[in-house]
């Protein structure tokens, strides 16, 4: 088999026995790798209706044909489990040197069940398993365990994914973390926590062949090249952070717990402002041309990672102004190991709460006062106080503080809203509605119709359901290729280019539109799980403030969304996937698909 | 001069002859809009008349334009022997009679001078309390009268008035059309000139603002750029425009057909555009920033 090794591993931590299991062909071509395979595993090894805590529950590592092959940017791995934070699917992705030793590894997937006995980590030499205690790394962050395994197992090649004191205490938005990276969304840290699994540690020695390696080559040099052009200034010049001045401009910067769309401040925090004053050094993924990570220096002297996802959430959307004491609190998700979205939207409507009146007065919670957002975090990441109640993320936390606290708690699903305003960018709001892993701005590029001037953003009409329903599949194709989307305006046509490279990689004839149906196909997969895990049609909504209120400043000044705009834009969309009304799928949709349960 | 699309079966008379003594160079030359004043005033007069000439005096140096040219026989004659001559050189029966130093020609005006001269000879503008009588309507019938003025050594057209049937446009009736008398600014001073210039500039321009994002806004080291441009101006005129300012962005936001790939540009903060014929209007803000919103 070209392009995959054909088999996974499969680790019970609660036996340490170890299996591999052999994967058909057939399989891997109906859904490729990365979120594409792992969602079918997931739908596979996960029993209906698991606790997300439960041994039962499987975490799911996936490599994918691209990954490996030298192609820019494809250095990435999946991560798919059921989320403790929103009962559905979670996918995260994370990249770099960790995504290329899992290839080398010799295996597809890596599936992990059970529940060690006490703190351990996974140790995976080619085909010899180990599970090792990591008591002494408890309470120690992804950084540090990284580098205290690399050292212990004397294989200064090795990789390590871990979590931190968050994934260990279960807060439900902890991350895993390899070389700075994280899949960041949806808990997959906590559900490792649960595991009692500290980290894995990875070295293998395969190498994965494909099918024509010069034409492979050929494509990579010329995507390379493309990679390196104005169509990715933004990502090789900036970074990310370079999204929030102009957000701000545009009225799409949530503030304040989405109070606005704009935030007075917003030029003190701008990514130029930051690479003015505080700019570091740029980084990148393993075998990546665009480089896109920025570290920014703090007072003190130290690095610190900033994407704009980070910036907007522990900035604008607390209130806070001052840059130091962001990078100072993505600083601190980082080192215990916590999704800076959730953790930023979490803490947000405590914020909000708080000033309400709503919260016990032990521990202060106001916007913009970066102290608070600093001493709340490792209070979270510990469960401590306050901090125990944020860990549940803000749809439980609201529960159970009650008082109609649920109005301020910005998610869909459970898992928080990220940076952009769905209000001034309707077609985002379906496509945040609608996600299967809740708000969600990577499993669908939404935004990009509101960002095109093809659509009028400020206005909903049911025609965006096709527009969202395109975006989700053509997500889970780069995702489970996988391809980082920061190349994606690299490709004239992506399903003809894409399925012209996979070919060259697996030896398959495959047509960009077997590709385009591949995506559909996934997509229809999650939902699926979505469903067989208690998906109601209520949960494809957004937060009640959204449909309340309009925004008050900027340029959208005067604009909402209303309720019925909302399900008109639903339903539009349900009808654009061949789903019935209610939003489940026909049967005559899944043999369409061939999907077969 | 708004733009005036009926076409008048008339003659337009630019009289160039002047002396210029106070301006200290030809006024007939002095750079105006982008051209020579007589090829700005002659251009915008073509676009009503179906005729027009141009009475120089005897060595003046012109621009190639054009119209039908006459020059006086004698140099510095005055205004009578300036319309004298045009009316001669005239074939249309009707003549609206101008100088080459009133820039702010208004066409809806003298369209309406045009049309009141039907049972007169004469139509004049009173503006301020004085006859304007280079900005005014002639028949070519009047051509003998001025003839005889001219022997008489009678130099001021005026005298021309009380001999014919003359329409008196009062200031009442002009500024309906031209509320400002903008018509009658001429420039004898380089004072006069400088100010004309300013006028047309805030009269024919728009202004509108730029604000640069990301990778633009570190090039040029700027946020904020004002820039002005032409009544009608698209797109590509601020882009050119912003090119001409900051030539560090040609080649790595702006190219010749707009931005380049990988950047595009926001009006207002509400419409996303990237085609370089978008029209403008003053006051809009123009966003230019990466077209990947991805974060």
């Amino acid at each position: 088999m070209y392009g995959f090794h054909g088999r996974l591993l499969h680790i019970d931590l609660s036996t340490g026995r170890s299996s591999w299991v052999d994967l058909d062909e057939a399989r891997l071509r109906a859904f490729l790798g990365g979120i594409g395979l792992g969602t079918s595993l997931l739908y596979e090894f996960a029993p209906p209706a698991v606790d997300p805590f439960s041994a039962a529950n499987p975490l799911i590592f996936t490599s994918a044909p691209l990954v490996g092959t030298g192609l820019t940017t494809t250095a990435k791995y999946a991560v798919v489990t059921k989320s403790p934070l929103t009962g559905f699917i979670a996918d995260s992705l994370s990249s770099s040197h960790f995504a290329l030793e899992l290839k080398r590894l010799g295996v597809d997937a890596l599936i992990i069940t059970g529940q060690a006995a006490a703190m351990a980590y996974i140790f995976i030499c080619d085909d010899k398993v180990e599970i090792r205690s990591a008591e002494r790394l408890r309470g120690r962050s992804p950084g540090d365990t990284e580098a205290a395994i690399r050292t212990e197992l004397t294989a200064p090649a090795a990789r390590v994914a871990a979590i931190g004191k968050a994934g260990e205490n279960l807060v439900r938005f902890a991350t895993i973390s390899n070389e700075g990276r994280h899949a960041g969304r949806g808990g997959v840290g906590a559900v490792m926590g649960s595991k009692n699994l500290k980290a894995i540690a990875l070295w293998g020695n395969r190498t994965t062949t494909v099918a024509d390696p010069t034409g492979v080559d050929g494509i990579a040099e010329a995507l390379r090249e493309r990679s390196l052009s104005s169509l990715t200034d933004k990502y090789r010049k900036i970074g990310t952070v370079a999204n929030l001045a102009v957000f701000d401009r545009l009225g799409v910067l949530p503030t304040r717990n989405f109070q606005q769309s704009t935030f007075d401040q917003a030029e003190a925090l701008s990514g130029e402002t930051l690479t003015e004053n505080n700019f570091s050094r740029r980084h990148g993924c393993a075998a990546c041309t665009i480089q896109c990570e920025r570290l920014f220096k703090t007072l003190n002297g130290e690095e610190q990672r900033l994407e704009y996802e980070t910036l907007f959430a522990l900035g604008p959307l607390c209130g806070i102004e001052n840059p130091d004491a962001v990078l100072r609190a993505a600083q601190l998700c980082d080192h215990y190991g916590m999704d800076t979205i959730s953790a930023g939207g979490t803490v947000a409507w405590a914020m909000e709460c708080s000033e309400r009146g709503l919260l016990p007065q032990t521990q202060k919670l106001r916007f913009g006062q970066a102290d608070d957002l600093l001493a709340i975090i490792p209070a979270i990441a510990e469960r401590r106080g306050l901090g125990a109640l944020l860990a549940e993320g803000s749809r439980r936390a609201a529960i159970e503080v009650g008082n109609a606290s649920e109005y301020w708690a910005m998610h869909v699903k459970g898992l928080e809203l990220p940076g952009y305003e769905p209000r001034s960018l309707k077609t985002m709001a379906l496509g945040l509605a609608v996600s299967p892993r809740g708000a969600c701005h990577n499993r669908s590029g939404a935004y990009e119709a509101d960002f095109s001037g093809d659509v009028d953003r400020l206005q909903a009409d049911p025609g965006r359901g096709a527009i969202v329903a395109a975006s989700e599949d053509y997500a889970a194709v780069l995702d489970s290729l996988i391809v980082c989307k920061f190349l994606r305006k690299c490709f004239s046509d992506f399903y003809g280019e894409g399925a012209a490279l996979l070919s060259k990689v697996t030896g398959w004839d495959c047509s960009g539109a077997e590709l385009k149906r591949i995506g559909e196909r996934i997509h229809n997969l999650k939902k699926l799980f979505n469903l067989r895990e208690g998906w109601r049609a209520a949960d494809d909504w957004l937060p009640e403030r959204l449909l309340s209120e309009t925004l008050p400043t900027g340029v959208a000044q005067g604009v909402g969304l209303s309720a019925n705009e909302l399900r008109q834009m639903i339903g539009g969309y349900y009808r654009a996937r061949g789903w019935d009304d209610n939003g489940f799928i026909p049967d005559e949709k899944l043999n369409e698909l061939r999907i077969s349960l | 001069m708004d733009d005036h699309r009926t076409i008048a079966d008339a003659t337009a008379v630019v009289l160039t002859g002047g002396k210029s003594s106070r301006m200290g160079r030809p006024k007939a030359l002095l750079p105006f809009d982008g051209e020579p004043l007589i090829v700005h005033i002659v251009r915008h007069l073509k676009r009503v008349f179906a005729e027009t000439v141009v009475v120089a005096a005897p060595e003046q140096e012109l621009p190639l334009l054009p119209v039908a040219l006459v020059r006086d026989q004698v140099a510095y004659q005055g205004p009578v022997s300036g319309i004298y001559r045009g009316l001669k050189a005239a074939t249309k029966e009707v003549c609206f009679v101008t100088s080459c130093d009133a820039p702010f020609l208004d066409l809806a005006l003298i369209s309406h001078l045009l049309s009141e001269i039907s049972d007169c000879d004469v139509v004049v503008p009173l503006w301020q309390e004085r006859f304007q009588p280079l900005h005014a309507v002639y028949r070519r019938s009047v051509a003998p009268l001025l003839h005889e003025q001219l022997e008489r050594g009678e130099l001021r057209p005026i005298f021309l008035y009380d001999k014919v049937r003359t329409r008196k446009v009062h200031e009442d009736e002009i500024r309906t059309l031209d509320p400002e008398g903008m018509s009658f600014l001429n420039m004898n001073s380089p004072a006069d000139y400088d100010s004309a210039l300013q006028l047309w500039r805030k009269k024919h321009s728009l202004s509108v603002s730029v604000e640069l994002f990301g990778v633009a806004r570190m090039l040029a080291k700027t946020p904020l750029v004002s820039l002005d441009l032409a009544q009608g101006a698209t797109l590509a005129q601020v882009f050119s425009s912003l090119a001409d300012k900051f030539p560090v962005l040609v080649g790595r936001v702006i190219n010749s057909e707009g931005l380049i790939s990988g950047y595009t540009c926001n009006i207002n903060g509400l419409n996303f555009v990237r085609a370089p014929d978008a029209k403008v209007n003053s006051g809009d803000k123009i966003f230019i920033l990466s077209a990947d919103a991805g974060g």
